[in-house]
């Protein structure tokens, strides 16, 4: 079984009377530690299947497994635990505490899962020297760039060890230079973990990135392509972390 | 999530908007003074209410009045006039002693005062007018609370020819050799602090008590005196301070034996049938703690006598003294509600702001259980430093407050103590705990209705917020 199964998924708004189908019908499998690209235009209704596939909606309709937990069935308290234990998010803006330096904020899924504050504050330097952010553990995300600030949400998102990672539109807010070190980075993490990452996007260059690539035009999936990846981390040195970044 | 993680989030949160929670702690610390004086200023009367009580007499006594004679705090006595009395005599002192919880007993028995004429000095030269002669014994002084102004209290050995004088009753000899103003001694002070003595000397001359004869009216209609076997001469030992309660100035005390040889020789004398056992006018029973006051006076009651207690004057003023607590606590609690109300509000428009840190929050796999424990700790903690602060600002104003208006205040309220004006306001420990706690709580459920809002925020709609 695939570690991702999404089956007769239905998504439905009422705006009044009137029925707004955000998702008609999708059936997919993601195996584990595939990198897959949801492509899609404005509205298509590819940030709803995120968002259900997160647990952060309920479908209308349909199942979704994730590594055999049919997450459509949860209670509000059994999903933050599975959220927990098993996903990390990206967002387009990148979404720091703004009151929490860089260490606190990647520190966060650790401090919910109950972590004493040394050890979270370990793993989560380890994590920002791993997203070259190793000097700036005490700013806050005021003084930081956007791509500096993008890689804290990285970091945030690995730093638990999950088992999938969810990111949205990742690189709508950043230039095409730091969206090609941003991608690279999160391309390295995934497959250094084994984590599966399944990104939304309406930028082709972005699904180059990806193994796999599933085309959404309202609200159904069109076409599924199995893709190469633009970049390999073995081209690159071993688990080297890439260069500080200067303030873009 | 560790607690120790949500404290300190808790502490940034409140310290990241230091303006807006120090206002809201204002509020809070307005209302626990509120609350803390009040009640501090009551538990003050209380205190000061239990001080005049005991100045006033025992509060672990009963007293019962006999004959027509009602108490002080007489309840009235209608069903009496229906039913016979019975009689208070030696054979009631009999049961009281035998009640359970009854110590001692205090018997009184007043001689009125047409029944005898007391006089003083070579040819009865001074005569004693308008003075209440009381038996009591002369070994219970001290359970009657009575003490020597001047000469020395009698005891077992002279009760029985020994007389004491209340303070003022020494002035009431005239001197029958004289007409007018003169004939009456008038207490005075003197320019040198002293005051003007009276005709006789209370506490070394002799005193001659003589029973009437009713049967026999002189000239002027009034009765002559029995003459020999009728007449007692007594010895003047000592006169009585001023006591509390203004029993003892104008009565002349005899030992009680011997007023009831007085009281059996007028009824010989005046040829009285079928005269009874003479009736004490007034007993004390001392009962053995202030708990047992209640049982003992209904037992008294229940035999169909008039028992009063200070215990029962106590409640009744307790009861006064709860509704004044009352509106001054309910006044005080009205500013706690609106500091309450505050801290809701204060708790919304930070949930508000803070909406997208929760949504994140709860993307990121926060509990919501823990969502909302973070919001009440913060809301509990406003209550709490409210309350620490109300409290040390309480302790200053109660100091402030007994310092300077002590009896000013007491006197306002209607209290008056006998001396020391004692503390206007009284914060013990336990208040102190109490307002901790209670401001707590009113913070806690002030940031409850805010925190369910917290936990409701949608994981999406607040990381949607741009």
């Amino acid at each position: 079984m695939a570690f991702i199964t999404v089956k007769n998924l239905r998504k439905v708004y009422k705006l009044g009377k009137e029925k707004v189908y955000a998702l008609k019908q999708i059936d997919l499998e993601i195996k584990r530690g595939e990198i897959c690209c949801i492509l899609g235009t404005s509205g298509s209704g590819k940030s709803t299947l995120l968002n259900m596939l997160a647990g952060l909606e309920k479908p209308t309709r349909g199942d979704i497994f994730i590594n055999g937990v049919n997450i459509a069935q949860l209670s509000e308290s059994k999903l933050a635990r599975f959220r927990q234990e098993n996903t990390g998010f990206i967002f387009q803006s990148y979404n720091l505490i703004g009151q929490f330096n860089a260490l606190e904020n990647v520190g966060m899924p650790l401090m919910f899962k109950g972590y004493p504050k040394a050890k979270r504050d370990k793993l989560a330097a380890k994590m920002l020297k791993l997203v070259g952010l190793g000097k700036r553990l005490r700013h806050r995300p005021n003084q930081m760039s956007g791509g500096q600030q993008q890689r804290v949400g990285i970091a945030r998102a690995f730093v638990a060890k999950p088992k999938v990672v969810f990111a949205d539109e990742p690189t709508g807010n950043l230039d095409t230079k730091t969206t090609d070190e941003v991608m690279r980075l999160m391309v390295r993490m995934c497959r250094k973990y084994n984590i599966t990452l399944i990104i939304v996007t309406h930028d082709l260059e972005i699904a180059a990135y990806a193994d796999r690539i599933v085309h959404i035009i309202d609200g159904e999936i069109t076409s599924i392509e199995e893709n190469t990846s633009i970049y390999s981390p073995e081209e690159d040195e071993e688990n080297t972390s890439i260069s500080e970044v200067k303030s873009t | 999530m560790k607690i120790y993680d949500m404290i300190s989030i808790c502490f940034r949160n409140l310290w990241r908007r230091k303006g807006r929670t120090m206002l809201t702690v204002i509020g809070v610390v307005i209302g626990s003074c509120a609350v803390i004086v009040m009640i501090s200023l009551g538990l003050g009367m209380s205190q000061a209410m239990d001080n005049m009580l005991a100045s006033w007499g025992d509060l672990t006594s009963v007293t019962i009045y006999g004959g027509s004679r009602g108490g002080m705090f007489d309840e009235g006595s209608s069903s009496s006039k229906t039913t016979e009395k019975p009689r208070l005599d030696d054979s009631a002192l009999e049961i009281f002693k035998a009640m359970e919880d009854v110590e001692d007993i205090v018997p009184k028995m007043e001689l009125s005062s047409e029944m005898v004429v007391t006089t003083s000095g070579r040819n009865d030269r001074y005569l004693l007018s308008y003075t209440t002669i009381v038996g009591i014994d002369f070994t219970q002084f001290d359970k009657l609370g009575y003490e020597a102004e001047q000469g020395i209290l009698p005891d077992e050995n002279n009760k029985k020819d020994s007389i004491v004088f209340g303070l003022e009753v020494p002035y009431s000899f005239t001197d029958t050799k004289k007409h007018g103003e003169a004939a009456y001694a008038r207490k005075t002070e003197l320019p040198d602090g002293t005051v003007t003595p009276p005709f006789i000397d209370p506490i070394a001359d002799d005193f001659k008590i003589a029973i009437v004869n009713t049967k026999k009216t002189n000239e002027d209609g009034s009765h002559p005196v029995g003459g020999k076997g009728y007449e007692y001469t007594l010895h003047g030992t000592s006169v009585l301070k001023q006591d509390t309660m203004w029993e003892t100035p104008y009565s002349m005390f005899i030992d009680i034996e011997l007023a009831k040889d007085i009281m059996e020789a007028y009824n010989k004398l005046n040829n009285v049938k079928n005269a009874k056992a003479p009736e004490y006018t007034q007993v004390k029973l001392l009962c053995k703690d202030i708990n047992s006051v209640d049982a003992v006076q209904k037992a008294v009651t229940d035999l169909g006598y008039n028992a009063t207690s200070m215990a029962q004057v106590r409640q009744q003023m307790q009861g006064e003294l709860g509704v004044i607590q009352l509106v001054l606590g309910g006044l005080a609690a009205i500013s706690l509600l609106v500091a309450a109300i505050s801290i809701t509000n204060t708790m919304i428009m930070s949930i508000y702001e803070r909406t997208k840190e929760i949504g994140i929050m709860k993307v990121l796999g926060c509990y919501i259980g823990n969502i909302r424990l973070m919001f009440l700790m913060e809301a509990g903690m406003i209550g709490l430093l409210g309350g620490i602060i109300g409290t040390v600002i309480s302790y200053g104003i109660s100091i402030i407050m007994n310092s300077f208006a002590g009896s000013a205040f007491s006197e306002a309220l209607g209290i008056y103590t006998e001396g020391d004006a004692g503390q206007v306001s009284i914060i013990p420990l336990w208040l102190v705990l109490l307002a901790l706690v209670f401001s707590t709580i009113i913070g806690l459920i002030s940031g409850y209705y805010p925190a369910n809002r917290a936990v409701k925020i949608s994981a999406l709609e607040a990381i949607r917020n741009e």
